[in-house]
Parts: structure tokens; C-alpha cells; sequence
């Protein structure tokens, strides 16, 4: 991987919420066309990572370059152009639903080109067919079941033809058969159409299937990196708790009673 | 992005210059509407020069075809490199299109 060409840089990334270290000196590189998948228990800061990349926050300190830019440091005016060449799943689909799906789809086209109606509609016909759901148009959201919501959110993702999708938890809350095919899907995309794709889950099953790379978070520090096999085979014992469920081990989930007795009588 | 548009024989053909882009598929849509509105029209599009067509530019071509159609007309793509062929391939597209290796043969082909 060493020689490949680097798409995102995260560097010595820091950032607190109040007196809470949520990152902790972030490094990270991830190079073109790789699916990377950052996991990590809840807290650890894997969503906040995901949001640095794609600029929504601002770090106390450290650095993120989307192809060699630092974003922390641009221009509203020359962040929006880079921001046309990344698209966002988001957690639950977040569609509008008000809209049918194509309108979901369109939005982002609709406001950020100047392509004619009928154009658009034909984009958006190409889309539904590549995540397998034409002749679904003019669906509204509440219409369509869980899976098909996401698979719409992933189709709106890819309409501008990014380079980068960022996934913040694709597969939550779905039973395991659609999780499997929105996995699918993600790998299919992510090779069929050369994209570079960030992946921000705590399902392991999803995360062995689609990565090329793994990393580990835990208490805002990375603490594991490497290809499925190598974390699956891992000896942190973080990381092994973490891969098997285990509820005892080093990641405690419990504060201790006497801090609790204190904090009563306070 | 440019077209450049010249004849052989009854058949009219347009050189693409440049990527097929969000940026330039209204400038594609916008020149061939008056050649696609002549009836019985036998349109080549050489692709040599195109290193990428996005969606947009997929979907302005399927326009295209729709519209000669709509008319009478004939398109055919010829000269695609194969990086774009793999577009074709990946989106369906190069089942609705008349794709020719060659301009020679895409030309010499209408009957």
C-alpha cells in the first residue's frame, strides 16, 4: 500500500467535547480506491473521525488533507468544490420524506449543476439500476422497507459520480441478510466505479466483508491497523475483546461503585 | 471540451475533444441539437479523444439517441477507449448503443 497514491491524510488530530478527549493524535492515510473501515465500540470516537474528514467539524488541532488540501484551513468557496467530490451515506439513510426517491436522488444534481430536467431523470434511472431498485421513482421513503431506504441513500451518494463515499454506520439496525447485500453493494460500487471508500461501523461481520484495511479506535487513539486476516488475528487484548463481544476485558463499560457512592453524597 | 463536426459522405461526424463531464454535458447536448433534429440523420460521434464520460455524459448521450430516434435519425459511437468502453459496460449502455471500433466502420456500415 505504501506506494499508492494518498486520497486522505489525517494528521495529529485532537479533539475535545467539553473535558472529553474524543480524539486523541489521529495519523492516518488512505489511498486511492481502498475501502478502509474504521471500527471501534461506541464513544470511541470513530464518527467523530468521519466527521473531520469530511469537514463538518473543525479540530482543536491536527490536520486533514483531502488530496494534499488541508480542509480545516479552506475557504468556504474552495471547500464546496472539494466537497463535490465526496458523497455520504448517513446513518438510518436520512432521506427526506417528503420526497419520493427520485426527488432524493435528484436534490443534490438539481442544485449543484446545470444539467436539464430530463438528464437528471435518466442519471437518476442509471443510479436505481446500479444499487437495484428501477422502477422505484416515485416511491416515497415511508413506502419502501429499511434496506431499500438505504440502498436510495447510497444511489443519492453516487450521484455526482464522487471519488470518496464516507459511510457513517451502513448497516445498523438491518437483519442480516439486507446488512449482507448492502455490503454487497458497497463493494460492488466501491471496485465497479474506482471509489474510495471510508466506512465508520461496529459490525464486524460488515467490516471482515468489505475491507481492504481496518483500523481500530479506542478512547480516540488508533490501537489496531491492518487487513482483515491480520486483525482478525490480532493480540491486543482490546482488540480481541472487542472482535469477540466479549463484555469482560480490558474495555471497561462500568465505572466503579465508589466514585458512584461518592457522586451521590456530594 | 470541443466538437469538431464534418462530413463523409451522407454521414455527419463529430470529433469529441475532452472529457464528457458534468461541466461539459450541457455544452455536447447543446451542439447537436440541431443535426439530431434533421430527419434521417446518420450521425457518427468519435470518441478518440474522450478519456472519461461520467453519468451525466452517459445520460446526455442516451438523450441523444432517444431524441434521433424520436426523428428517424441514426447514432453510433466509434473509437472508444477502454476506459469509457468499461463505463458502457458497467451502466448497461453498451447494449442500447451502436458501438464501433472504428470510424471507418461505424461510417461505411449505414445502409
Amino acid at each position: 500500500m505504501e506506494n499508492k497514491e494518498v486520497i486522505i491524510e489525517v494528521k495529529d488530530l485532537v479533539k475535545s467535547f467539553d473535558d472529553r478527549k474524543v480524539l486523541d493524535g489521529v495519523n492516518l492515510k488512505v489511498h486511492k480506491g481502498e475501502t478502509l473501515v474504521i471500527m471501534g465500540g461506541s464513544g470511541c470516537g470513530k464518527s467523530t473521525l468521519l466527521r473531520h474528514m469530511t469537514g463538518a467539524y473543525k479540530p482543536d488541532s491536527g490536520s486533514t488533507f483531502i488530496k494534499g488540501k488541508d480542509i480545516t484551513k479552506m475557504k468556504e468557496s474552495e471547500f464546496d468544490n472539494i466537497r463535490k467530490i465526496f458523497g455520504m451515506v448517513f446513518q438510518y439513510s436520512a432521506l427526506y420524506d417528503s420526497m419520493d426517491v427520485e426527488e432524493n436522488i435528484s436534490l443534490v444534481l438539481k442544485e449543484h449543476t446545470k444539467l436539464a430536467k430530463d438528464i437528471i431523470s435518466i442519471m437518476v434511472k442509471m443510479k436505481l439500476e446500479l444499487v437495484g431498485l428501477r422502477g422505484f421513482e416515485k416511491f416515497l421513503p415511508s413506502q419502501i422497507s429499511g434496506g431499500m431506504r438505504r440502498r436510495v441513500g447510497l444511489a443519492r451518494a453516487i450521484a455526482m459520480d464522487p471519488e470518496i463515499v464516507f459511510y457513517d454506520e451502513p448497516t445498523a439496525g438491518l437483519d442480516p441478510i439486507v446488512a449482507g447485500v448492502i455490503d454487497r453493494l458497497i463493494l460492488d460500487l466501491s471496485k465497479k466505479l474506482h471509489i474510495t471508500s471510508i466506512v465508520v461501523t461496529h459490525d464486524m461481520r460488515s467490516a471482515f466483508t468489505i475491507a481492504d484495511r481496518i483500523i481500530m479506535l479506542y478512547e480516540g487513539k488508533i490501537i489496531a491497523e491492518g487487513t482483515p486476516d491480520e486483525i482478525k488475528s490480532g493480540k491486543d487484548p482490546r482488540l480481541v475483546q472487542f472482535v469477540e463481544g466479549n463484555p469482560d476485558g480490558p474495555i471497561q463499560f462500568f465505572q466503579n461503585s465508589g466514585e458512584y457512592l461518592e457522586e451521590l453524597t456530594k | 471540451m470541443q466538437i469538431a463536426e464534418r462530413k463523409s459522405n451522407d454521414v455527419t461526424v463529430f470529433d469529441v475533444d475532452g472529457d464528457i463531464d458534468i461541466n461539459s454535458s450541457p455544452d455536447v447536448r447543446k451542439t447537436f441539437e440541431k443535426p439530431i433534429g434533421e430527419k434521417t440523420a446518420k450521425l457518427v460521434i468519435n470518441l478518440s479523444n474522450v478519456s472519461y464520460i461520467d453519468s451525466s455524459g452517459l445520460a446526455t448521450l442516451v438523450e441523444l439517441l432517444k431524441r434521433a430516434r424520436s426523428y428517424g435519425g441514426k447514432i453510433r459511437l466509434s473509437n472508444l477507449a477502454a476506459k469509457v468502453k468499461s463505463l458502457f459496460e458497467i451502466t448497461k449502455l453498451e447494449k442500447l448503443f451502436d458501438i464501433y471500433d472504428t470510424e471507418e466502420e461505424a461510417v461505411s456500415n449505414f445502409e
